[in-house]
This record gives C-alpha cells, sequence and structure tokens, in this order.
C-alpha cells in the first residue's frame, strides 16, 4: 500500500506532498488505494473529488484519461449541448497541453466550459466531470505551467498507465443486482419502452417481477429523497416489461444472444428459482450450455410458489422465466430433486454447478409443545406452496378446504408472513391474526408500507410485541396459544431499547391454524458429508461475496441458499456474478473478476450513495407518483392484481422527475 | 383517487419576472410563461410533444431554489418565484449557442434552413460574435433518406425529429447512435421511405434534416405562405402552401402544435394547370346542365361547392349522388338515432389521451394516416392499450396495436354487437337495448364472425383502467348492407358508455357533403359528373368535358375529423370556369364561391360566419383557433332494434378496397413526390387461393369499373385477402359504391 497522497475526495482536503510520514493525514474513505490483489492504484478520481497514491503522478494526463473516459462513456450522455461538446472540448484541450502544445488560454477555456458543463449539464455526470479536473489544475498547477510555458510533453504522456473506469449511480450501487436505473428510467421518459426493458435487462432478467415485488434497496439511496421523495423505482421497472408483453413483442436481450458454443463446456444449476433462473439467463447469452435442475413441478421457486398471484400474477412471471427458457442454450429438468447422489454425479458431468435452491424449510418458532407433525401446524412455505400450486397451476386442491371459515395465527413480520396472512383471507379464513415480536414501524421497515396497510384494510388482525409462549393440543391438532406480551423498555444508559415481557400481559388465542413464518432454511441434505463443503454460522453455503465460489473448486452458490432468505434482487444480484465468474472458470479453472466487477466492488466500499448531500438545479416538491390500486373489496376475495400500475402520464412525469445521477469514476493502475 | 390526481388541477400562483401568473398544477414553468407572454430562449422545446431537455437553454432562476432550474421540463410549484433573464443566466445560454456553433459548418448562404434557423436566431440573439470554443472535427457526409436528406454536421442532437418519429407518427424510423460528441440521428427503417419522416422534417431546428425535393431550389424568404386545410383525407389538417411565381414549392405547417400526414406535405402538385375559359364547353355545361336529370360527384369537394349543388337539386330537382357520403349519412343518421346529436362527440385530442382504444372496420394507418398518429401519441404517452380490429392484420401498426383480432370480413355487424355485449356489462342501459344484447346469440355470433370469446375477454381485461376509452370506426362500415343496424350499436358506446367515438368519413370532404346536401341513392340519366364519368363530365383533372379547379385552385371550407369548419385558400392560379359561374348561369346568383360560407345550413350546426371572417392560427399555447366549431345539433331518438343478420362469408379469395398510406384519390395520384405502383398485394395464402403468382395480371369489376392489376406478394400478409388501391382508376374511382371487401372474380390478362 502505497498510501494517500493528495485527496479533495468529498471535500476532504489531504495533501500529503513532500511530508514525513508521521505528518501525514489519512483519508476517512474507503478509497480504492489498492486496485486487486496485490495491484496498487496510482490514483482515483470521480464525481467527488481526485485521490492521489502516487507521488509521480502525471496530473495532466490523470485529467485528460478522465475527460476521455467521459467521452467514451458518454453514450447516454451525448444528449444535452454542454455534455456533448463540452465533454469534447475538455478532452481535446487537456490533451493539447499534455502533449506540450496548449496555452494558458486553453487553461481558462476549461474553466469556463467546466463551469457551463457544471451549471447546465443535463445528467449528474456532465455536471460532476469537470470537478476533479478543475481540483488538479488547481492543485498540481505547477505541472499544467511547466508543460505549457515549456512547450513539452507532460511527463508520462502516452504512457503504460492503465486508467479503468466506471460510471455508476447512487441508486445502481445501492440495487444488489446494479441495474442502470437512470437508463430504464430515461426510456419510460423518452418513451423508448423497448429501450427500457433492454437496459434493465443488462443485469436484472425478472423485469415483471422486480418491477413488483421488490422490496427496492434503490430508492433509500435516490438523490431525490435528498429533495423532496425518492422516485418510485421499482414500479417503473414493470413499464418496459408490460409494453414488451401487452405489445407481443420478440424479447428485448440486451444483446443478441450468442450462438451456442457447442464446445463440450457445459454448466449445471441446481434450482430454477431467481437465482438459478439468473445465472441460467447471462451463461446462455455468451452462448454457454446451461442444464437447470429444479425439484419442483413448475418453474420459477418462490416467487412462483411463494409470492401469491395477487402481488405476481404468474402470466407475468412466466414472461420471465420463458425470457431465459426461450434461450437455446437454456434446458431445464422440472420435477428432478438432487440429492447427495445425485449431485456427485452432475458435479462431476459438468464444467461447473451452480447451488441456488434457496431456503425451503420453515423455522420453528420455539415455543412449548411444539410439535409440526401436529394438526393444524403449517410451515408458511408448504402453506404457500399450496396456495399457489392451485392457484396459479391447478396442482393439488385448493387451500380453502382447510382454510374457509377458520381462525389462522401466523408468526412472522417478514414478506413471507404477510403472504400468508394475506393469502388467508382469500382463502376465506374467518379470522387472520398476526403475531409480532416488535412494532408496527418495523413490521413496515421489513416490508412496505403499502402491504402493511393492504393487509390491515383486509382484515388481518395485527398483535405487536407478542410472541407464543405455548402450544395447546388436543392431542390431534392445535387449539389455542399462550402468548406473551412485551413492552419495549428504553436503556437508560442510551443503548438499545429492549424488549421486556410483560408481567400478567398473558393471553391466549383460540386458533385453528398455527403457521409460523419467522424464517427459512437451507435445505442441505444434497451435499455430499464426504465434500466437507464450508458453510457460514446461520448454515447457508460459504462465499467470499465476490465471487461466489464455495470452498470446493467448481461448486458455487447463490441466492438464499448462499446468503440465507433474503431478497429476489439480491439472489439475482449474486447469480449474475456467480455466472460471470463461471463463464472463465470453465476454460481456465480459475476464479476472477473483471475490472468492472472490480471497480463495483470498490464503489460499493467507498459508498456513492451521499444523504447529507444538498441537491442543486432541480425544482423541490414535486411529488412522487402513486399508482393505482384496486379497493379492498374489489381484492379480498380474489386472486387479481392488487396493483395496477402507473398510466402512461404517471410514469412519465415520475421519470421526469429522474435526476439522472450517473457518476463516473476512474482508477489509474 | 390518487395523490398525483388531487394536485393536478390545484390551482397554483407564481410570479415570473415580476408578473403575477395564474395557472394549475402539472404545468411546467415554460408552459406558464408561455401562455402569459413570457419568453423564454428554447432550441430543443417542441410543444405539440413532452420535454426534450437537450438544449439547457430555457434554464432559469428560481429563488430560494440553488441552481438553474430546466423550466421545460420542471412543474412549477405554487408561490414559486421565478426569473427568467440575469446576467448568469444570459452567460451559460450565450456558451449553449458558442457550443451549438462548434464546428458547425458556416454555409448558411446554400443552407435550405437560412432565414428560418433557429440556430441563426439564436446566435444573433446571444451576441455569439466570436468563437472560443474548438474541437476536432469530424467527417461526416450527407445521407439521402428519400423523402428526407439528413446531414450529420449541421445536425445539433436537439432530438426533436426522433421524438415527432416515435411520439408523433409512430414510424419508429429515427434513433439517436449514442456517443457523445459523435452523436447523430439515424433512420433504422431506410428501406420503408416513410412519407411520415417529412413531419420529422418540418421539425428540425436547423437544415439537418430537410426535404430532399425541395433543398436547394428556394431561399425560404423568397416563398409565399399561404395558409390552408389539407384536402386529402378528410382531416382538414392545417397547413400552408409555400408559393413562389405561380409554383408550389413545398407544403409547410404549423409544426409547432400540429401534424399533418405523408400526402398533406408531399402531395402538392396536383393543380389543373392547363384549364383556360373555354366558352364552347362552357355553353355545353349549361346545356348539359339544363337536360340533367342527376349530378353524380366526387366527395372531393368544398362545402361551399357542395352548397351550390344542393341549391341547384332545390331548383331543378336533380338527384344528387355522391355515393361515399351518402353511406356516410346514412351512417351518422343511424347513429344519431341513438346518440340524439347529429354528429359524433369524439375529438382527435381525447383519442391521443386515451388509456384504452378500440379501431373497427378501418384499415386506419392507411385510410387516416392523421388518425393513426393520434392513436400513437395515446400508446407512447398514456400506454394505451389499443385492440385493432380487422380481417386483415396491419404489420405497420403492430408497434400500436396491443391486440389484434381478426374477424370474418362482411362480419362487422356481429362483430360490433359481441363488442356491445361484453364490454357495456355493467353499464346501465335502456331495458329496450339491454334486451336487445341480453337476446344476442353469444356463442353463434362468436363462431359466425370468427372472434373468440376469449379474445374478447381480453380485450376488456385489459381495459382495466376506469376511464379515457376511444372507439374508432372506419369506411368499412358505411357501405355495408348492414350500416345503420351497425351505426346504431356503435352509438352505444357514445351514448352510455363515455367512450370517445370517432366515424371517420371516407377520404375527401365527405363529412361536409352529408351535412349539406340532400343526397339520393341513384342517379338517372341523363347526367352531369363532378369529378365523376358521366354523360357531361366537369373534371378538375382536366380530363373532362368541362375543367374545374382543383382543391388548391379554390378557396373555400372543409370539414375535419373534429367537426371543424376550417377554410382552404387559393396557392394557385385557376383561369377556368367554376361551378359557381354555372351556377350564375343556372340561375343560382352569388359573385363568389365563398359568399355561401355563411349560408351553410345551421341546421346542421353551420354558423352564419363570413369566409374572410374564419380565423386560422394557434395561440401561443396551441389552442386550435381555426374556423369553428359545428354546433352539435339534437335529433330524434329511435330505439328500435333488429335482429343481427346473418350474413354469408365470403369463401375463397377477396379483395379488399384500400389504398397505401398517402395516396387518396386520383389527385395524390397524380403528385410526383407520393408515386407509386398500384398492383393487387396479397399473402402467400392469398395466392395459393387465388391459383396466382406473382407477376400474372389480372382483371376483375368492383361496381362496374374494371380493373387491370398485376399481382404482388407480400410476405408480411397472411390470410386470403388481398389490397385493392383504387387511387389510380382516374375519375371513376368515385363511382365505387358497395362494401369495401368483396369476392375476387377475375380473368386472366397475361404476365407482367
Amino acid at each position: 500500500m502505497s498510501g494517500i497522497v493528495f485527496s479533495t475526495w468529498k471535500d476532504e482536503f489531504i495533501d500529503n506532498r513532500g511530508k514525513s510520514s508521521d505528518e501525514s493525514s489519512e483519508s476517512a474513505f474507503k478509497l480504492p488505494e489498492t486496485y486487486h490483489g496485490d495491484r496498487d492504484s496510482k490514483a482515483f478520481i470521480g464525481w467527488d473529488g481526485v485521490a492521489i497514491f502516487d507521488e509521480d503522478i502525471d496530473a495532466i494526463e490523470l485529467a485528460a484519461q478522465y475527460a476521455a473516459q467521459y467521452q467514451q462513456y458518454s453514450e447516454a450522455c451525448g444528449r444535452c449541448a454542454p455534455g456533448r461538446w463540452g465533454g469534447r472540448i475538455l478532452y481535446d484541450l487537456l490533451d493539447k497541453i499534455a502533449r506540450g502544445e496548449g496555452s494558458h488560454e486553453d487553461v481558462a477555456h476549461l474553466k469556463e466550459i467546466s463551469r457551463t458543463m457544471m451549471t447546465t449539464s443535463k445528467c449528474e455526470i456532465g455536471k460532476t466531470v469537470p470537478k476533479p479536473i478543475l481540483d488538479l489544475m488547481e492543485h498540481y498547477k505547477d505541472q499544467f505551467d511547466d508543460a505549457i510555458n515549456h512547450q513539452k510533453a507532460s511527463k508520462h504522456y502516452r504512457g503504460d498507465i492503465s486508467y479503468i473506469a466506471k460510471v455508476t449511480a447512487p441508486c445502481t450501487d445501492m440495487c444488489p443486482s446494479h441495474v442502470d436505473i437512470p437508463a430504464y428510467i430515461e426510456g419510460v421518459r423518452d418513451m423508448l419502452f423497448g429501450d427500457s426493458l433492454a437496459a434493465t435487462r443488462q443485469t436484472m432478467p425478472l423485469a415483471h417481477t422486480c418491477g413488483r415485488v421488490c422490496p427496492h434497496p434503490c430508492e433509500d439511496a435516490c438523490r431525490r429523497a435528498n429533495l423532496d421523495q425518492p422516485i418510485s423505482i421499482m414500479e417503473l421497472k414493470r413499464i418496459g416489461a408490460d409494453y414488451e408483453a401487452d405489445h407481443g413483442l420478440p424479447w428485448h436481450h440486451p444483446y443478441s444472444p450468442k450462438p451456442l458454443r457447442n464446445d463440450g463446456k457445459k454448466v449445471a444449476v441446481i434450482g430454477a428459482g431467481p437465482a438459478g433462473l439468473t445465472a441460467a439467463y447471462y451463461l446462455a447469452l455468451e452462448g454457454i450450455k446451461v442444464d437447470i435442475f429444479e425439484e419442483l413441478p413448475v418453474l420459477g421457486g418462490e416467487v412462483a410458489v411463494g409470492v401469491p398471484e395477487y402481488r405476481m400474477p404468474i402470466e407475468k412471471y412466466n414472461k420471465d422465466i420463458e425470457l431465459v427458457t426461450s434461450l437455446e442454450a437454456v434446458s431445464i429438468y422440472p420435477n428432478y430433486r438432487v440429492n447427495a447422489e445425485r449431485l456427485k454425479e452432475i458435479d462431476a458431468g459438468y464444467d461447473a454447478t451452480l447451488l441456488a435452491f434457496g431456503t425451503r424449510l420453515s423455522k420453528k418458532v420455539y415455543a412449548k409443545n411444539e410439535n409440526p407433525k401436529m394438526g393444524g401446524y403449517w410451515g408458511a412455505i408448504a402453506m404457500l406452496d399450496q396456495v399457489n400450486l392451485w392457484n396459479k397451476y391447478k396442482i393439488g386442491e385448493p387451500a380453502s378446504l382447510k382454510l374457509k371459515d377458520k381462525t389462522v395465527v401466523c408468526v412472522g413480520g417478514g414478506f413471507t408472513s404477510m403472504d400468508v396472512v394475506r393469502c388467508s383471507i382469500r382463502e376465506g379464513a374467518k379470522k387472520v391474526i398476526m403475531l409480532y415480536r416488535r412494532d408496527e414501524k418495523t413490521i413496515i421497515r421489513n416490508t412496505t408500507y403499502e402491504e402493511y396497510h393492504e393487509a390491515v384494510e383486509e382484515g388481518v388482525e395485527f398483535i405487536f410485541h407478542s410472541a407464543i409462549e405455548e402450544i395447546y393440543d388436543d392431542g390431534e391438532k392445535i387449539t389455542k396459544l399462550k402468548v406473551n406480551r412485551f413492552e419495549l423498555v428504553p436503556d437508560p444508559n442510551g443503548g438499545r431499547a429492549e424488549l421486556v415481557k410483560i408481567e400478567g400481559g398473558d393471553f391466549e388465542v383460540e386458533c385453528d391454524y398455527l403457521i409460523p413464518a419467522v424464517s427459512q432454511a437451507a435445505d442441505l441434505q444434497l451435499l455430499p458429508e464426504e465434500w466437507g463443503v464450508e458453510l457460514t454460522s446461520w448454515n447457508t453455503l460459504l462465499t467470499n461475496g465476490k465471487d461466489y465460489m464455495t470452498s470446493r473448486p467448481g461448486l458455487f452458490a447463490a441466492g438464499d441458499c448462499e446468503y440465507g432468505p433474503m431478497t429476489i434482487v439480491n439472489a439475482v444480484g449474486q447469480a449474475k456474478r456467480a455466472a460471470s465468474v463461471i463463464s472463465r472458470y470453465i476454460y481456465d479453472k480459475k476464479v476472477s473478476l473483471t475490472d468492472d466487477e472490480i471497480m463495483e466492488d470498490h464503489l460499493g466500499k467507498l459508498k456513492v450513495y451521499d444523504k447529507n448531500e444538498k441537491i442543486t438545479g432541480w425544482m423541490p416538491g414535486l411529488p412522487r407518483a402513486v399508482s393505482e390500486k384496486l379497493g379492498v373489496n374489489e381484492r379480498k376475495t380474489n386472486n387479481k392484481e392488487v396493483n395496477l400500475g402507473f398510466t402512461g402520464d404517471e410514469a412519465i412525469a415520475e421519470a421526469e422527475r429522474c435526476m439522472r445521477c450517473y457518476y463516473i469514476s476512474m482508477v489509474a493502475v | 383517487m390518487h395523490v398525483d390526481n388531487i394536485q393536478k388541477n390545484k390551482k397554483i400562483t407564481v410570479t415570473i419576472d415580476g408578473k403575477v401568473c395564474h395557472s394549475t398544477f402539472g404545468k411546467t414553468i415554460l408552459q406558464i410563461a408561455r401562455e402569459n407572454d413570457i419568453y423564454i430562449p428554447t432550441m430543443c422545446y417542441l410543444t405539440k410533444v413532452l420535454p426534450i431537455g437537450s438544449c439547457r437553454m430555457c434554464m432559469v432562476k428560481v429563488e430560494g431554489v440553488d441552481g438553474f432550474i430546466l423550466s421545460c421540463q420542471e412543474k412549477a410549484t405554487d408561490g414559486t418565484v421565478i426569473a427568467t433573464q440575469n446576467d448568469a443566466l444570459y452567460k451559460e445560454r450565450q456558451n449553449i449557442m458558442k457550443l451549438y456553433g462548434v464546428n458547425h459548418p458556416l454555409e448558411c448562404g446554400v443552407c435550405d434552413k437560412s432565414g428560418e434557423c433557429e440556430l441563426q436566431n439564436k446566435t444573433m440573439e446571444f451576441n455569439v460574435d466570436q468563437q472560443t470554443f474548438m474541437a476536432k472535427d469530424q467527417f461526416r457526409p450527407v445521407e439521402n433518406w428519400g423523402h428526407v436528406s439528413y446531414d450529420p454536421s449541421l445536425c445539433i442532437m436537439c432530438e426533436k425529429c426522433v421524438r415527432v418519429s416515435n411520439e408523433i407518427t409512430g414510424d419508429e424510423a429515427l434513433q439517436i447512435q449514442f456517443g457523445g460528441y459523435s452523436s447523430r440521428i439515424i433512420n433504422t427503417k431506410q428501406e420503408k421511405n416513410y412519407a411520415s419522416l417529412g413531419e420529422a422534417a418540418a421539425v428540425c431546428p436547423v437544415g439537418a434534416l430537410v426535404s430532399t425535393d425541395f433543398k436547394y431550389t428556394s431561399n425560404a424568404w423568397e416563398l409565399k405562405k399561404i395558409p390552408s386545410a389539407c384536402p386529402h383525407c378528410g382531416g382538414g389538417c392545417q397547413m400552408y402552401y409555400e408559393v413562389k411565381r405561380d409554383k408550389i414549392y413545398r407544403v409547410t405547417n404549423n409544426y409547432e402544435f400540429a401534424t399533418m400526414c405523408g400526402a398533406a406535405r408531399f402531395g402538392f402538385d396536383y393543380a389543373n394547370e392547363s384549364a383556360a375559359k373555354d366558352t364552347k364547353a362552357f355553353q355545353a355545361a349549361i346545356k348539359a346542365f339544363e337536360g340533367a336529370k342527376s349530378v353524380i360527384f366526387s366527395s372531393i369537394i368544398s362545402n361551399e361547392e357542395a352548397y351550390i349543388l344542393q341549391k341547384l337539386k332545390e331548383r331543378y330537382g336533380y338527384k344528387l349522388v355522391c355515393h361515399e357520403a351518402r353511406a356516410y349519412q346514412k351512417f351518422m343518421r343511424a347513429y344519431s338515432s341513438v346518440s340524439g346529436k347529429n354528429l359524433y362527440s369524439g375529438t382527435l385530442k381525447a383519442l391521443s389521451e386515451s388509456r384504452g382504444i378500440i379501431v373497427l372496420g378501418s384499415r386506419i394507418n392507411d385510410d387516416a394516416p392523421i388518425v393513426k398518429y393520434h392513436i400513437n401519441m395515446a400508446s407512447k404517452r398514456h400506454r394505451a392499450r389499443v385492440a385493432y380490429l380487422h380481417p386483415i392484420e396491419d404489420t405497420e401498426i403492430k408497434n400500436i396495436a396491443t391486440q389484434f383480432i381478426k374477424y370474418e370480413a362482411g362480419g362487422e355487424e356481429g362483430v360490433a354487437a359481441l363488442l356491445a355485449e361484453a364490454l357495456l356489462k355493467e353499464v346501465e342501459l335502456p331495458s329496450s337495448i339491454r334486451d336487445f344484447l341480453d337476446d344476442l346469440d353469444i356463442g353463434n355470433l362468436s363462431a359466425e364472425c370468427n372472434v373468440g370469446e376469449e379474445e374478447l375477454a381480453a380485450l376488456k381485461q385489459s381495459l382495466n383502467k376506469k376511464s379515457g376509452f376511444s372507439l374508432v370506426v372506419g369506411a368499412d362500415l358505411y357501405a355495408h348492407p348492414r350500416a345503420e343496424q351497425i351505426a346504431k350499436i356503435i352509438a352505444l358506446f357514445e351514448q352510455y358508455a363515455g367512450f370517445n367515438v370517432m366515424c371517420i368519413p371516407p377520404a375527401g370532404n365527405a363529412m361536409g357533403v352529408s351535412l349539406i346536401c340532400e343526397l339520393d341513392d341513384k342517379s338517372e340519366g341523363p347526367n352531369i359528373g363532378y369529378n365523376v364519368p358521366a354523360d357531361f363530365t366537369l373534371s378538375a383533372l382536366g380530363d373532362g368535358d368541362l375543367d374545374m379547379p382543383a382543391m388548391n385552385q379554390q378557396e373555400g371550407t372543409l370539414v375535419t375529423f373534429d367537426k371543424r369548419v376550417v377554410p382552404m385558400h387559393v396557392a394557385l392560379p385557376y383561369r377556368g370556369y367554376v361551378l359557381n359561374d354555372i351556377a350564375n348561369a343556372l340561375g343560382v346568383k352569388s359573385e363568389y364561391t365563398i359568399d355561401y360560407t355563411k349560408e351553410l345550413p345551421r341546421a346542421q350546426g353551420f354558423k352564419e360566419e363570413e369566409f374572410d371572417h374564419l380565423p386560422d392560427a394557434f395561440d401561443l399555447v396551441g389552442n386550435e383557433n381555426r374556423g369553428y366549431l359545428l354546433e352539435p345539433i339534437n335529433v330524434k331518438t329511435n330505439e328500435e332494434w333488429q335482429e343481427i343478420a346473418e350474413f354469408e362469408a365470403f369463401d375463397g379469395a377477396v379483395v379488399y378496397c384500400c389504398n397505401q398510406a398517402e395516396q387518396f384519390s386520383p389527385f395524390t395520384a397524380k403528385c410526383d413526390l407520393l408515386k407509386s405502383e398500384a398492383v393487387l398485394l396479397g399473402s402467400q395464402q392469398f395466392a395459393m387461393v387465388a391459383k396466382l403468382q406473382e407477376g400474372d395480371c389480372l382483371a376483375f369489376t368492383i361496381d362496374g369499373i374494371r380493373f387491370v392489376r398485376v399481382f404482388k406478394i407480400d410476405t408480411s400478409m397472411k390470410g386470403t385477402i388481398a389490397l385493392n388501391p383504387t387511387f389510380d382508376m382516374g375519375l371513376s374511382s368515385a363511382l365505387l359504391s358497395s362494401y369495401r371487401f368483396s369476392r375476387l372474380e377475375f380473368e386472366r390478362v397475361g404476365r407482367s
């Protein structure tokens, strides 16, 4: 590690030039001083400043290359006058100075054009690119003066330094799948819905799904929130997908699928859920043969058999699935449960195997007399399987045969528990109670505001700060529950508040069904014991979270079976990365990351979104669009999709609120 | 109700440059400024499309907000205080103009746009007298795309043309090729040579996208702009003939607010130029009129001329025959008997704002491109679900239609009934109508028309929003044997379900004629033909017994799709006799044809307006102020319903009389820039059924008109119905009177 020489990152001014190591200051930011492995960075330059790690840096060349990368990456940004011409002028002038032909007038013009770009550009990329260039011109003025006064090339002009750049945005950075959100929103704004969808599918094949049921962590990193309210990012995603489906258009792939390689290489994917489908999609786009093995008779994993129809219509999800299965390189084997014996066969027969089987074991609530075999005890996964297999595929029998006119108690607090209680209402239960250990605010944070309020509207009774102490049964089935109540007691020392049982607050609830939906665990029976695959402390498959290879070479894992029960978008992001690593691994048996992925990880560490940043150049107070929903009586007895989505004008108005916060950053190596 | 809707329409007050402006939430700062006559400079703003935001010139200062605000896109909020001009803004705008000038070729002397160029205007406005910025130039040759040509080195990438191509005309041909400094516009459908690209060229603020034909023919300032209305399809679109020395050089329009189709823009050279005052022929004409029992005429006629014919009828008892207008008249009268109004209520604007659109009985992209544009606007801006119901699929509207429902030719009555039954279920209807719908034998109808109940269910489901529906019907219905019953069913959608219904009249001024003339079904001899071959023929093509002026050689009014009476003015001189001369000779006296404008029948909604007082403009924010809107007249309703008639499906090969887009009549056929080949166009399947091969020449007869056609296969077509154009048939095309589909019975006359 070379240590920091100079930095203006986020207005943290560090200048260690010519200082001894004990006089040097350090940066508070996780700047990429080491690029990857043992490769050190010479400099990092980006939207919020520049950091130099090498005394010998050529500041002029660094600035010129940053402008050049902006030119090259400005594909989306050749779209406003200041960005289009300004970017080119920046580069031409900087390069003129760097090759020893510049003048002081050029420096003045650089400053002038920088100001215009920073004030008037359409996107943040045009507004921010000049900042570090101006910083370099100011703080490395001697280098500029030297090149101009002596009409000589800068010290490493056209040398052998590599410049690696990446474009990102706060939302894109926060999204586990790193979806190019500003691009798909721009597609909506421009009414080029196909382009919007193709932008999404660069990193996210499940556009219908994640346009409907994603908990949208991106919206927590939306800079618009600094101004008024975040963009309704998630709902804008389905516009492109619905457009393709409504118009019966051919698939909008991010690029034409490459022809099947036919080189004998093949990859096995265990599980046809979001992670498995995603990995298969990106491998198949590259022409790599993929076989997917799925235990259930239907494809789609938990989104198919877990997420209910009224939230995620199967007709739409099937479009996402067909997108993947329509590719020549993908073969599907449903009704194929992989056990240890079969996994060994697969492992031997394929060049790489991706485990993507999710977490399909319902955890217990840990109450007295808890017997999963007792009548009326129904794990959330099994319950939702029955509901969805019947409602979506007419497999099995309706859950209403069991739940009609019954009292259902669910223990949970996450999305799965919401699905359980709202499905129970739709299956005709007479009374549905949700027991939750924490409070209303937390349940909203863990799910969404809409999800909670819609459940309340539909008649679900929420009992907060409660937990089951004991389950009573009559020997055949559950009859009632003993429930403890808690209160949140603040720590007098200012620490985290603690849940304390209220003495004498216990009560009993009579019920027919107890559906635990507290969490799920991975079913690890398929791992051959002799492999000794390493696990995490919570019994999921251990990887380094970057290349997703397990302790066994050639065996990869992504999605819930790696991370533990998490979101669809998380599974997609992991699987996309795993597919990329696998696409190289099957040829060289090495795990490696691309420059883009390395940069992605650096930016994730550095953090792109800054919730304290002040926004300029946008009108505040424009409300976030809210889509039309079915009324409670229109929805609670059927499985119609509750959210009707944006109308065209709502979608466009919402897209116009997007500030296109693209940023470009670059490392000199 | 949505938050958004509550906010929308909320009254707000903003202050712009010290002026207090009252408006509603949802409008942009620029819109409010324009409403209040406050100038904000723009380069990429085009009122008729949604904000593009590429030029950044319109930035303004908002009090209390850091940075500059993009006024074309940002909505004003209550209490906003805005400054549109200050030194800093001036400086940035000047710099942007300097950037636009970087490597812009200094060829204004030969540039078509010179004199009406936004770059020229703003360069002067911002005093850009020297260039301080420079960048390496690029080699970028000019491209000829057919109707239009593109010069990338002149292009400032404002993106207006791309927006028009996508958002307005829907040809989706133009796209941006991204690449920063080397970004450019590309034409992804060059082989189609869409005439609608003329609309994209019209909005180009510089000389980058221009009409290939017009290029290098005249300086803009030498041309005289003559405002008028397009007479071709019946849409009556706003236009200017641009004329120099008795020649039309080009047609332009008020592109900021209005759009027209390729026929209007490129179909202007059809004047009857060689006409002269042939007194002998004129005497013969008077004699013919004196002996005639009927006048047959085409609907390509002004309201005033139609009124003259009506007056002649009243005086001499002629039978007045205009087939297309008569069919439309009967249809609309039946329609009125349910709607209670003599006009349909729909408008193009409401169509373009629809969330769900049903098109029935028209090959709409060919029949009325301007209507297709408005459907496209709804599709793009409002994500409208568009169901296209027709016996023949049309690949040209595939990008807009969300559902194609193919029905059996001849089955329109059944299809209309099925639609009503499926979509009006939850609508409150008078009992006689409810009984009529309840008594329908749906299974049978669905089988007869070949429309699946599941298709209707899918259509119904796609209209999941609660309002904003349009129904567009067209000429297939008007000459249908059951037209009147169909009309009544269609009227239910307007009367009881709040649909924006438009009954698109056939080409020409059929709506005007249908309102002005008491038409007869049949003529009896001897007869006079006006733009129709007859015993004595008056022809604006110059091929009859007496010459008449073409539409661009006369003044008068037309009725548009929006039921607006709009003025046409004289673009080119005419030296022969006009219909009014004949009328005067026959004792129906009036100095000028346009003296009749104020006499048009008030009983049909016309107003007592002098022709010379008719306005012809748009206001600053685009409100149309052309002529006047017809007043809908209340008429008696009649709730008698007939049973749905059985119809005999056509077996074997069928032809459908339909002109390709931009061709409407012998007049468009005459236009150089629209030149197209008239062939019988069918699918592979049609060829098999008809036992025809590509290149076969065949002859067949429809309504007594003999067509001799070369057959060509279009591999994008399906089914056993071929398209038979009529535009090349000269005046006789106006004799076509029957249902547009007919069984093909032909003789072979060789191979081409």
